[in-house]
């Protein structure tokens, strides 16, 4: 192309071509020169094309540039988490964050569900029958307690209309107890209006968990209904996922009815079935309940039960000690008993010592205290206490003996004491005085009689006079010797008193002899 | 079986829950009761040979604290714009409901009820302002009962109409 130099040195016919072309093609000349200039700089191609890119990437919907660009893009991530982790670590959180933190949830209310299965099942007669079944049929024990133990109740369910809060459909179990399924409903749709409107304000969100004692609501959502279930019981997870699937195929037969709802709810009447499919649930609540008192029972109540006999017996081997213990100090203490060994070995008291006859019965003593004698060994050696009581004891009773040894004898047909006995009068009257004294010693209170005999020879008149004369000398010489008259009392033996039949022998029986009254 | 959602809506004490528990259990109690959020309660009806079953939303008033809840509203089939006779700022308020429910929901069958008809000679809307309006109104009293179910029933039969012309609430 000339220039203009050129053309000022062309001849005047070639100079008017060159202006002619100048004036033709100088416009477009400078255009070309332009887009040279554009072209030849590398940041004013580089602006041109990001001013294009976006609109040239989404026009390009074929799978050639996604995979023209995804080594890219691989790439890039990969040279960004290395470089800067948190950066991506940052931009992932909200979503990540949320999804764990659902994920942590589920996993731990499904840990609880399965903790309180287990602690229900532990206990009861059912789990042990489950074992057998187990047994029987070779399955894992949890595989039947999983399909044995669903401790829930779908009571009711209802389908209701998502932006109205009309209930379309409603079906409940034959035991539930139902209140206006309508009021329920359009409270149901009024009470997620108030915690949306109160919480996020968000559309997409949902309330998700409604719980009322043993009651729970499981809820699923689809774009233009709900369907919600009375539980009662704790649900496994899965019932979520049951009534999602279960609303999905209604929304699905029934997407045009609900889109165009405008109050007519016949139209829902076969969707029946399929709510009734969700009336889900195994373990009655009621025998859940019973189940449950009885886990509570027999895990609180028989520790309790038998920590209560332990205590019990701990007490009550306590007091039959302590029974034997005051038993065995009352033998200690009692007069005439040496006790010499206590112990016990087994269920058997073993007691040994020395015993005066005079002492109390231990027998006695034992049933007196209540102690069982059937756990008890006495052993005793006989010994004679010195004890003054039983001194006392002892010389009355030698007083007694001596006393009923001796005997005055008088000659036939007489009652006078004869001379040689009269020196007998001193011996006993002081015997006497001495049984009394010792007597009244020890609180007793005794009698003697005189007693008058005759031979069997003569009239049994005379000889019952003759006895009684007898015995009433005897008495009046004694009291004469100061013997308490009150404590002498004179009698007659009676005929048979005296069989002896030779002479020797009748002297014996013309006599005045001692009987003591009140001493053992 | 058909079933409709109505609304009650306006300012606070000018009657909607007195006016439903007339309706619904021919009760009328002095004492004033504040409603919180909403309280629903439904009344089965018969209009000609058909049977509605119409969900009363009775939506708390508005006052100078706690604003209507619009939310209340969505997919209703009509609403009831409750006025207290002696009041004229709840008819005011009426009309600013009226608006803000319709700018959010579009346009839905409704009518306008003027309470408290025992108290009349106390009234201080006037009926120019009505008229100034052109809305379908109505006379009610639930102390005496005087018009309630007559307004009731005049909005079912509106909704039934509607329906059989094939007119949705709107949204």
């Amino acid at each position: 192309m000339p220039t203009d130099s050129a053309v000022e040195r062309l001849p005047s016919g070639d100079q008017r071509l060159a202006e002619l072309r100048s004036l033709l093609l100088g416009p477009d000349r400078e255009a070309w020169e332009g887009l040279r200039r554009r072209l030849e700089n590398p940041s004013q191609r580089a602006e041109d094309v990001a001013g294009v890119l976006a609109e040239a990437v989404r026009l390009r919907s074929d799978f050639k540039l996604r995979r023209a660009l995804q080594p890219l893009l691989e790439e890039a991530l990969q040279l960004s988490v290395q470089s800067n982790p948190r950066m991506l670590a940052d931009a992932l959180f909200p979503i990540f964050g949320k999804a764990i933190r659902k994920a942590v949830t589920a996993e731990l209310e499904g840990m609880l569900q399965s903790l309180s299965q287990t602690l229900e099942q532990s206990f009861s007669l059912r789990s042990l029958r489950w074992r057998w079944e187990s047994i029987q049929t070779r399955k894992p024990y949890a595989e039947v307690v999983l399909l044995r133990s669903l401790l829930y109740h779908v009571e009711q369910v209802f389908l209701i209309h998502r932006h109205s809060g009309l209930l379309l459909q409603h079906v409940a179990a034959l035991s539930a107890e139902t209140k206006d399924p309508d009021m329920v409903s359009g409270m149901l749709t009024a009470i997620q209006d108030f915690v949306r409107d109160s919480v996020s304000g968000a559309e997409g969100d949902n309330l998700e968990t409604v719980r009322l004692g043993e009651i729970g609501v499981v809820l699923a959502y689809g774009p233009d209904a709900i369907l919600c279930g009375f539980v009662r019981g704790v649900a496994p997870r899965n019932l979520s996922r049951i009534f999602q699937e279960t609303l999905d195929a209604i929304e699905q037969q029934k997407a045009e009815a609900l889109h165009a709802f405008s109050g007519d709810v016949s139209s829902f009447d076969d969707c029946r079935p399929k709510l009734e499919v969700c009336l889900l649930g195994q373990g009655r609540p009621a025998a859940r309940k019973t189940a449950s008192r009885m886990a509570g029972a027999l895990l609180f109540g028989l520790p309790s039960l038998l920590l209560m006999a332990l205590a019990s017996w701990w007490i009550y081997s306590l007091a039959l000690e302590r029974r034997w213990s005051n038993f065995t100090d009352r033998l200690r203490g009692e007069p005439g008993i040496v006790m010499t060994r206590a112990e016990k070995r087994g269920a058997t008291h073993y007691i040994s010592g020395l015993r005066d006859p005079l002492a109390a019965d231990p027998a006695a003593l034992l049933q007196a205290a209540g102690l069982p004698s059937a756990n008890v060994a006495f052993q005793w050696q006989e010994y004679h206490s010195l004890e003054p009581t039983f001194a006392a004891q002892r010389r009355l009773v030698e007083l007694k003996d001596q006393l009923e040894k001796r005997a005055f004898r008088f000659v036939t047909g007489s009652a006078d004491i004869p001379k040689e006995q009269l020196f007998l009068l001193e011996d006993v009257a002081p015997q006497i005085l001495a049984l009394t004294r010792t007597a009244t010693s020890l609180g007793r209170t005794v009698q003697i009689e005189v007693r008058g005999n005759h031979d069997p020879v003569g009239t049994e008149q005379i000889n019952s006079m003759l006895a009684r004369s007898r015995a009433v000398n005897v008495r009046a010489a004694l009291v004469s010797l100061g013997v308490p008259a009150d404590r002498l009392t004179a009698v007659a033996q009676d005929r048979d008193a005296c069989s002896a039949i030779s002479e020797d022998e009748r002297v014996f029986c013309r006599s005045a002899s001692f009987r003591v009254m009140g001493v053992p | 079986m058909l079933k409709k959602k109505i609304c009650m809506v306006g300012q606070f004490g000018v009657g909607k829950t007195s006016l439903v528990r007339r309706f619904v259990d021919s009760i009328f109690d002095e004492r004033y009761h504040t409603t919180v959020g909403v309280k629903i309660d439904r009344k089965d009806v018969t209009i000609g040979a058909a049977s509605v079953t119409l969900m009363l939303w009775d939506i708390a008033g508005e006052d100078d604290l706690a604003q209507l809840k619009v939310s209340h509203l969505r997919a209703a089939s009509g609403y009831i714009l409750v006025v207290d006779g002696c009041r004229a700022a709840s008819f005011s308020k009426a009309v600013e409901l009226q608006q803000r429910i319709t700018q959010t929901l579009g346009s839905l069958p409704f009518v306008l009820v003027l309470n408290k008809a025992d108290l009349r000679d106390q009234w201080e809307v006037k009926s120019a302002d009505l008229e100034k309006c052109g809305w379908p109104a109505f006379e009610t009293s639930a102390k005496t009962g005087s018009g309630v179910e007559e307004m009731f029933l005049g909005l079912a039969g509106k909704l039934l109409s509607e329906n059989s012309t094939g007119e949705g609430p709107g949204e």
